[in-house]
């Protein structure tokens, strides 16, 4: 008994839930208030304290795993959110509220605790305006540093357009690259615009040689005002397309489940079954169509050039494309699930949709091998990825590393098994790991993760081939407005391919949503890039870079 | 008998006048034909075997299979504006795309190309084209430095390490095969290869270099590779880490010379090979200067075929392969050669 009861942490009881009251026992006096939010409880805590906070509940409770900060106002403050979860299990959720003044809002960062807080509250920074004490680095994130005012605060004026034109940008080229002195490192900007960084992304590196000494991401290029756009649409209808803007790179049936799922939660909607396995089933075409761009591009990193391995994971792309053009309409943008279930059913004649699908499940497992020939067992390859950019499973909670990048660092992850939505919990299939924590395991891992979702598609086939005739509910009812209760808030995150995709909805009782914050799995990734690329050669930072798999569109939002 | 001596014997015009208008019309000759293979590669050729790899089909739409791209390209890329960089350093930016092209058809002067097409004989001919072929490696350091381009400088750099490390096991492999032929002379190289080794039947097999010393053939061919700058070499150009390495900053007409440079260094690389270890134009039935250009090609194929299928190494470990590897197994088949062609009776 005393035995079991040291491998739990502190408020957490034997079956594996929260217990909020002794969670509030541990922080004792820290604990000001406690908001009662769906799946969760927030704590409230003065604005100074937020370090001693997360690191308690870090050390003693296991709130291993900071998911998102959220910042937004209220008439009458701001507020921070910062969503803890444990990676060992993330339905143990815990909100710690931070309640600033008006006219002040100052509080204390948690970058000191999580790493991974430090973008998130550069970003709260940046588009609310709460400063942060003691962070180590409080600029501008998305925006440029010559930016009036912060977008998503009640006073901005967002009728008054902003051009903020090159000139006015600092231009890295005039600031002095050469350190006086002994000091012989090379300042080199490595994009916006150059081969390998996946989109538009600026890296600011110093180099020693072809040694790097330190890397700085420097993103935003791509920030189209997402969060925004999605508090100014209604829940219903409005919302939907967005997602599959934000990773566009044909995920986008698991990014709009983000929503779904945090959409249905919210307003306590029911989705049938049916429209889940035909859900579960889109998802993973999704992924395994992400996945094989993350590879492709990965070898293209490695191999230069446009090669047999990119060309020949476009061509499987291709043909999931074209699955997935059947079922939504789309190729791309497939704006397919509505609130409650999906658009429409599977197409007419489904015995040619299910033949269609049997036929690239079938077949797939041998280009998963012609991939493995040329990635996995070859010897050149090998000396290039393995053994560079180390991530530790350590360094990786510490950045909030979620999806294929914290699976290669063996942190076992999935919010498909750990959190189960969906169809997953029905099937049979597992959670790829390896412990190699570096830039091979990572590419190993996405590759393994394609044969489990084939197994997955495969099982949903099955499913949907049995299914009666007459019981094909593809949406439950959902009124046509739909107003949430008010001061109703959730966090809920999917697998996204990434990782963990969140979203933050805060309800005010109208159709909009009155925050609505998006956790990109990309954007926390991107953060770690930093550790596992300090002190290696370019060559190894381009395939950190790749191994990440980054898509800007989601980093930027 | 060299061409130019051919040529001034065919018009019949003697002393200085006919060698001087034998060289001349000589030279043109083979620079045609190698610009000729170039400007097929670079624009097509290159694209179709990449294609081929990749399970694609590439330019088809101008001319039967895309071959009027030959002539589109060469006017699209001539006719676009040379854009020079503030702060370059020139001449020396100027200077490196005609080194980097001349030095490469340089070299071709004194490989015999069969059919009596050859434009010198010296007796230092494998030297000369190892001397002249390196020329290329200024040119490269010239090209990076003088950009003003911290990509173009890596670039610069990274060629030159790499040539040092590649040029001293690619010479000593070529001097094993010298130790062979006993001469540096290309003509004598070539006929100390035309003996029959051996018969099986019909099938007479040719004292081929590549054949009697496949060791050297294969080490040959690995350090050409780097010296040509494909992968798994193409480190100084390394798209998807330096951008374009010593290339980012020329447009144009001097892009086109860079990239006819490397085209005929990679032709270069091939007549070596097909000179020094596949028996030069020797072949039946077919003229010798098609079995050269067959040989070259094949050379060229191979390069294409591994920059589709191979990796890039990194900096590091390119350094290591070659002076911890090449260079010890090159001085190995140096003295093993040496040895053999010693002890054993002719």
């Amino acid at each position: 008994m005393s035995l079991e009861q040291r491998d739990l942490d502190y408020g957490e009881r034997p079956e594996g839930e929260l217990d909020f009251d002794e969670l509030a026992d541990l922080l004792g006096d820290h604990v000001l208030d406690r908001e009662q939010h769906v799946h969760t409880e927030g704590f409230v805590v003065r604005a100074d304290e937020v370090a001693t906070v997360l690191s308690k509940l870090k050390r003693r409770a296991g709130f291993d795993h900071m998911s998102c900060v959220t910042a937004q106002e209220y008439q009458d403050r701001y507020e921070s959110i910062y969503h803890l979860k444990k990676y060992k299990d993330p339905t143990q959720e815990l909100s710690i509220v931070v309640p600033t003044p008006s006219d002040n809002p100052t509080s204390q960062s948690g970058s000191g605790v999580y790493e991974t807080a430090n973008w998130h509250e550069r970003e709260a920074y940046d588009l609310v305006g709460i400063e942060y004490d003691e962070h180590p680095d409080l600029r501008r994130i998305l925006l440029p540093d010559t930016w009036q005012g912060h977008p998503l605060s009640r006073d901005y004026n967002q009728e008054k357009p902003q051009i903020v034109s090159l000139k006015q940008n600092p231009n890295p080229m005039q600031t002095k690259t050469r350190e006086s002195g002994d000091s012989d490192t090379m300042f080199l900007n490595i994009g916006p615009h150059h081969p390998a960084t996946h989109g538009v992304l600026h890296l600011k590196t110093v180099l020693d040689g072809e040694q790097v000494v330190d890397v700085d991401p420097d993103i935003g290029y791509l920030h189209r005002c997402e969060e925004q756009m999605c508090q100014q649409s209604t829940y219903r209808h409005q919302i939907m397309p967005y997602p599959d803007r934000w990773d566009y790179l044909s995920s986008g049936i698991l990014n709009e489940w983000a929503y779904a799922r945090t959409a249905e939660e919210l307003a306590d909607i029911d989705v049938p079954e049916y429209a889940q396995v035909i859900r579960t089933m889109g998802a993973e075409l999704c992924r395994i169509a992400s996945h094989l761009l993350a590879v492709g591009t990965f070898g293209l990193d490695i191999y230069g050039d446009f090669t047999a391995l990119f060309m020949y994971t476009i061509t499987d792309r291709e043909r999931i494309e074209n699955i997935l053009e059947d079922l939504t309409g789309q190729r791309l943008m497939f704006n397919y699930l509505r609130l409650g279930g999906v658009a429409w059913d599977l197409p007419e004649p489904r015995e040619d949709f299910f033949q269609k699908i049997r036929n690239f499940t079938a077949e797939f497992p041998e280009s998963l091998q012609e991939y493995h020939n040329m990635l996995s067992s070859n010897e050149i390859f090998h000396m290039r990825v393995q053994d560079t950019g180390i991530l530790p499973p350590e360094e990786a909670k510490q950045y909030g590393c979620t999806g294929p990048v914290a699976r290669g660092s063996g942190i076992d992850y999935d919010l498909r098994r750990d959190d189960p939505y969906g169809y997953y919990d029905e099937l049979d299939w597992n959670v790829i790991t390896d412990d190699g924590c570096d830039n091979y395991s990572r590419a190993y891992v996405r590759l393994e993760e394609m044969r489990e979702s084939i197994r997955i598609i495969d099982q949903c086939v099955d499913v949907l081939e049995e299914w009666p005739e007459d019981d094909r509910e593809i949406q439950s009812n959902v009124p046509r407005t739909l107003k949430p209760d008010p001061d109703t808030e959730i966090y809920r995150a999917v697998e996204g391919a990434k990782g963990e995709l969140g979203i933050y909805i805060r309800s005010d009782g109208t159709a909009k949503p009155a925050r609505f914050k998006i956790r990109s799995p990309a954007f926390c990734n991107l953060q770690s890039l930093e550790v596992m690329s300090e002190g290696e050669y370019i060559p190894d930072l381009i395939a950190s870079l790749g191994s990440l798999d980054v898509v800007l569109g989601e980093v930027d939002r | 008998m060299t061409l130019p001596d051919t040529i001034s014997d065919l018009l019949g015009i003697g002393g200085i006048a006919g060698d001087l208008v034998g060289a001349l019309l000589g030279a043109v000759l083979v620079g045609s034909i190698i610009l000729a293979q170039a400007a097929v590669a670079g624009p097509w050729a290159k694209r179709k075997i990449t294609a081929a790899f990749t399970d694609r089909i590439a330019i088809d739409k101008i001319g039967p299979m895309g071959l009027g791209y030959i002539i589109v390209d060469s006017v699209r890329l001539l006719s676009k504006e040379l854009i020079i960089p503030e702060g370059v350093d020139r001449p020396a930016y100027d200077i490196a795309p005609v080194l980097l092209a001349g030095s490469a058809l340089l070299g071709f002067a004194v490989i015999p190309m069969g059919s009596g097409i050859q434009l010198a004989d010296p007796e230092v001919g494998l030297i000369y084209v190892f001397a002249v072929a390196s020329l290329a490696s200024v040119a490269l350091v010239m090209a990076g430095y003088s950009s003003n381009n911290k990509y173009s400088f890596l670039g610069g750099l990274r060629a030159v390490a790499q040539n040092l490390a590649y040029e001293i096991p690619l010479i000593l492999t070529g001097i094993s095969v010298v130790i062979f032929a006993g001469s540096l002379q290309m003509s004598e190289i070539v006929a100390a290869q035309s003996q029959t080794l051996v018969e099986l039947g019909p099938i007479a097999i040719p004292a081929w270099y590549a054949i009697l010393n496949p060791f050297a053939f294969v080490l040959f061919l690995a350090a050409n590779l780097a010296e040509v700058g494909r992968n798994p070499f193409d480190l100084p150009e390394a798209g998807q880490e330096i951008v374009a390495g010593f290339q980012t900053e020329y447009s144009s007409v001097y892009f086109v010379l860079l990239y006819l440079g490397e085209f005929v260094h990679i032709f270069l690389g091939g007549a070596l090979i097909a000179t020094i270890f596949l028996g030069g134009p020797a072949g039946p039935i077919l003229p010798g200067i098609v079995w050269f250009l067959i040989k070259i090609w094949g050379v060229f194929l191979l390069t294409q075929w591994f920059r589709s299928a191979v990796p890039r190494v990194r900096i590091d470990q390119m350094i290591e392969i070659g002076w911890k590897g090449l260079l010890v197994l090159a001085f190995a088949n140096l003295f093993l050669t040496a040895i053999i062609v010693g002890v054993l009776p002719t």
